[in-house]
């Protein structure tokens, strides 16, 4: 199978509740490594601006207001199947429908703070992780699967292999 | 009195996959997370950061092994965090650190013992700016 990155972030609501420790948790005992990983505070422009797919959507004001609450965490999670395996580890959009032992199943409060994001396809994790980290910031200490993909480190202090 | 303390998984548990497990001990002790980066450290800013111990024969073993695969830092913010965080993490040596504390859980030798913790309020601020510039 194909190692994939993806991206996921643990939204206002989960680091509110000290969440964090527990939701890395299910990535790294199902086998998604994490590769990066950010602390921040996003401004609604910012929101905006990654939502932007969902910007003639009803819910796109709450969304992005919501999202810019609070601190969140960026993560790229790295590993065999990423993207669906992580979607899989979040359970559905609303966690009322989301299945028993799934993040949101157990974490989130409703369908807007429905506690992460993550990728919903391989082409939109690459742009995602582009949007919160540079290439240098994401680490694989055992697989260097993006720069392998570009032609290695090139002049950068590639400081993660 | 809330305060602040600085802490860093380190090379050894972000490798195991102990990243997760590692947080939520502190985020259950009411220990919050309010800063957090993963990074690879250089070698000069790894002997930056472990400059109060450049005349220990540990020293060079040090810098070597914490730069030798990435570390997620992160700032931890509650009642005596300092002294809290000290108490989680546990002894140096994984084998004297008591039981249920994350050395005793996680970590395998006096070298890789899978976190670092200030071990002062002073030093827990120098920490902190040496990581996170703008906190």
């Amino acid at each position: 199978m194909k190692k994939e990155q993806t991206l996921s972030i643990i939204k206002p609501d989960a680091v509110e509740k000290n969440k964090i420790g527990a939701i890395l948790s299910r990535f790294e005992n199902a086998g998604l490594r994490i590769a990066a990983a950010r602390f921040l505070q996003m401004s609604k422009k910012e929101a905006e601006a990654f939502y932007a797919v969902h910007r003639e959507r009803p819910f796109f004001g709450d969304l992005t207001s919501f999202l810019a609450s609070g601190p969140i965490l960026a993560l790229v999670l790295e590993g065999e199947n990423a993207v669906l395996k992580n979607r899989d580890l979040m359970g559905a959009t609303d966690p009322k429908k989301a299945a028993p032992g799934t993040i949101r199943a157990d974490f989130a409060a409703s369908i807007d703070e429905n506690a992460v994001h993550g990728s919903d396809s391989l082409e939109n994790a690459e742009a995602e992780i582009d949007f919160f980290f540079a290439e240098d910031e994401v680490c694989a200490p055992r697989f260097a699967l993006k720069m392998a993909q570009k032609g290695g480190c090139g002049n950068h202090s590639c400081g993660c292999h | 009195m809330a305060e602040e303390t600085f802490s860093m998984i380190k090379p050894d548990a972000v490798a195991t996959h102990h990243i997760g497990d590692i947080l939520a001990i502190f985020e259950k002790n009411g220990l919050e997370i309010v800063d957090l980066k993963m990074v690879r450290l250089s070698k000069q800013e790894a002997q930056n950061f472990y400059s109060v111990h450049a005349e220990r024969p540990f020293y060079g073993d040090l810098v070597n092994y914490v730069t030798s695969g990435p570390v997620v830092a992160f700032v931890l913010k509650g009642d005596n965090a300092v002294q809290k965080a000290r108490e989680l993490i546990g002894a140096t040596d994984p084998k004297k650190a008591a039981p249920g504390t994350i050395r005793a859980l996680y970590g395998t030798s006096v070298e890789a013992n899978a976190i670092h913790g200030s071990d002062s309020i002073d030093n827990a601020k120098i920490e902190i700016k040496a990581f996170f510039p703008s906190n």
